[in-house]
């Protein structure tokens, strides 16, 4: 059913299955917690109290880390009816302006995912509103905060004396399942750089496909082709 | 008047090709920032609990694994053999059983698109093998899939009662009668043109065909089993004393769809075996178990896992960011008190609940037109939501009413989400699907001012099994 994106090289090639199997496990990874959550529930009269709040956090996960994906494969939805009506040039100038507009709307992403996330691993946020005017101090650290049920592994203790001023966490501290926001910031921030310059160099049409099936569609075209 | 400079962004920058969710977000940054004092840093909270601080919309990955297994693990076109045998015997019976098994596999799957692919890549080619026309094959195919989104389980329905705080259990149990209401109007619609220009119909194959191929889709159809028995109650035992008795809803929709994907990853990997490690190939017998019990761990890592797997996290990661974002312009609009302002014009100008009925169905229409209805949903239903429950209308009903008219926007042109998969997987251009779509829309049309205008068709269920809604009274 899948027509897989073909990644150049072996650098390449080892990206696309790194990105590939992240989104892969982590939707396997909810599925599989959810329902042994209910097995257990149902049962046994057990459940693990945790489950459902990692779940969550992997649900984020999953669709931030995506997003980034999908910009690089051309997956993300648009309209595409007026566009399509253009001529080549004033199309692809369209779609470089469409494509600045993604570049800001991921400056701002990234400045907003930094500043939330910074306070919770004891850093300083940027001070400005729009745009980073230096650090700013003035702001509590908010590294003491944990999740509510997370346990806390002991693999990473060594983010107490990180961050925590070696204070003991009993719960996983809320820094840890924020960290997905600037790491997916920085890499949708890159792949929609990377789109917009395929897009400048006619490697690519458009930053959007018009609707989600659009690979199963092309599969199943062949099979109604015209003899 | 910001906000509909808002709005007038938000067009702008659809139409020039950015994704919708950018122009969603974007938009509804740059209004924060210039006429709020709300920070990027919340903005990027708000996204980051668009997944984690929503259960209920965590059922749509669920809901989209479950019918990507049935989808590649043979479900289809097995629920194609059943429907077949059912109805393929009269006059234009091939179309009426692509209708039918548009309504079965609807029951499995949460999306029109979805079912489109599923059923018309095959019942499309099928159609043409018999002698009926491509146009007219699309066009069945085209509408019927559109009830995806109404017969339960519905990722838009997911997200209205998660927009509206109603149950995601009501709003599945109010799809139920409107689904079929809709599937019978347009087979009998088939059946009539068929009797008019004299379509093929196909042999009787008998009651052992229909009982053969009921028995091999029957793993199949055990995933409705499952998701409506889970969220509604089911018969149990009891070991001491021995007894069966009437067990009530033991699962949250969400887990009732986490449960419906790994059943159907288990139906697809070792009971129908047309993908995973007992297959071997299309044509093929595939594998028992017996012969290769490695498979039981394998088949969790198998490439068609992994690959089912991805596409469906792919879907949800688009359908979700812009879920997402259209929850940062629902913020806006509520701190604006953008629903307050609109309800008090609107009751203010006199209107009663006909006329606010026409008003959402028009928005929803043109909406429909340029959003992806998810998306559209999480925008509209806030603000029209405050109306209907001052005007008595049943939340309930408004969201059959919106899941409705999204049918509708999905073929209409320009830019109905339904019309362009028909004509990929039809292989013809899009304004010929629109032309063989428009005697199917018209039913589809009468149907939505049924559905409008008689709320019992979608509140009788709901009430009747769960107890009145309570939000209104």
């Amino acid at each position: 059913m899948s027509s897989h994106y073909h990644a150049k090289g072996i650098v390449g090639g080892a990206v696309n299955g790194f990105e590939e199997g992240v989104i892969s496990l982590l939707l396997g990874l909810m599925t599989l917690l959810t329902f042994i959550n209910v097995i257990l529930r149902y049962g046994f009269n057990h459940s693990i109290i945790w489950s459902l709040e990692v779940v969550l956090t992997l649900f984020a996960w999953l669709v931030l880390f995506g997003i980034a994906y999908c910009f690089k494969v051309t997956a993300h939805l648009g309209v595409d009816a007026v566009t399509n009506l253009l001529a080549p040039r004033p199309r692809k100038a369209l779609a470089l302006v469409a494509g600045t507009l993604c570049i800001i709307y991921a400056l701002l992403f990234l400045k907003g995912a930094y500043d939330y996330w910074a306070p919770f691993a004891d850093l300083p946020p940027t001070a400005g509103r729009w745009f980073p005017l230096g650090l700013d101090h003035s702001v509590r650290s908010a590294s003491f905060f944990e999740t509510d049920q997370i346990p806390m592994p002991d693999w990473l203790r060594f983010l107490e004396g990180w961050i925590n001023y070696d204070e003991r966490y009993s719960k996983l501290p809320r820094m840890v399942p924020y960290t997905m926001l600037p790491i997916a910031a920085v890499l949708i921030l890159f792949r929609v750089c990377q789109a917009v310059w395929r897009i400048w160099t006619g490697a690519a049409p458009s930053l959007i496909v018009s609707h989600e099936a659009e690979d199963a569609v092309a599969e199943a075209a062949l099979l109604n082709k015209d003899r | 008047m910001e906000v509909l400079l808002l709005f007038v962004m938000i067009i702008g920058l659809l139409l020039i090709g950015v994704p919708i969710a950018v122009a969603l977000g974007l938009s509804s940054i740059l209004f924060q920032l210039m006429f709020s004092s709300t920070s990027l840093g919340a903005v990027a909270q708000a996204i980051y609990q668009a997944m984690a601080g929503h259960y209920t919309l965590l059922a749509i990955p669920f809901f989209i694994l479950a019918s990507s297994f049935m989808s590649t693990g043979g479900v289809a076109k097995r629920i194609i053999r059943f429907a077949i045998a059912c109805v393929g015997h009269l006059q234009g019976g091939l179309a009426i059983a692509g209708v039918l098994a548009c309504m079965i596999f609807a029951a499995l799957s949460g999306s029109s698109p979805a079912t489109v692919v599923a059923i018309g890549s095959i019942v499309i080619a099928a159609m043409r093998k018999v002698g009926y026309t491509k146009e007219f094959a699309a066009g069945v195919i085209c509408n019927a899939g559109t009830l995806g989104i109404l017969i339960p389980p519905s990722i838009v329905m997911v997200v209205y009662a998660s927009a509206t705080d109603v149950s995601v259990g009501r709003m599945f149990l109010a799809g139920v009668f409107p689904g079929l209401l809709a599937g019978l109007m347009l087979m009998v619609t088939i059946y009539v043109m068929a009797r008019i220009k004299n379509m093929p119909k196909g042999e009787w194959l008998g009651w052992g065909e229909i009982g053969d191929s009921f028995r091999d889709a029957l793993w199949g159809l055990g995933l409705i089993v499952i998701i409506m028995g889970g969220i509604y109650g089911h018969p149990w035992l009891d070991l001491s004393p021995f007894r069966i008795y009437w067990k009530g809803g033991a699962f949250t929709p969400t887990e009732a769809a986490a449960v419906a994907a790994v059943y159907a990853f288990f139906v697809a990997s070792f009971i129908y075996r047309d993908m995973g490690p007992l297959s071997q190939g299309e044509g093929k017998r595939p594998l028992p178990l017996w012969r290769k019990p490695v498979a039981i761990v394998t088949a969790f890592f198998h490439r068609d896992t992994r690959d089912t797997l991805f596409e469906s996290g792919k879907l949800t990661v688009t359908l979700m960011f812009i879920i997402a974002n259209a929850l940062i312009l629902k913020h806006v609009l509520t701190d604006e008190q953008v629903p307050q302002h609109i309800a008090n014009a609107m009751l203010g100008a006199g209107l009663g609940p006909i006329t606010f009925l026409i008003v959402v169905n028009v928005i929803l229409l043109i909406g429909g037109q340029f959003m992806e209805p998810s998306g559209l949903i999480v925008i509209v239903a806030p603000l029209v939501f405050p109306i209907a429950i001052q005007l008595g209308i049943d939340p309930i009903h408004l969201g059959i009413i919106m899941v409705v008219n999204m049918e509708i926007g999905m073929i209409t042109p320009p830019v109905g989400l339904n019309l362009f998969v028909t004509s990929g997987v039809a292989n013809m251009p899009m304004m010929a699907v629109v032309r063989a779509a428009l005697p199917f829309l018209a039913v589809l049309f009468v149907f939505l001012i049924i559905v409008t205008y008689v709320p019992i068709i979608s509140t009788y269920l709901p009430t009747s099994i769960m107890g009145p809604e309570t939000i209104i009274k």
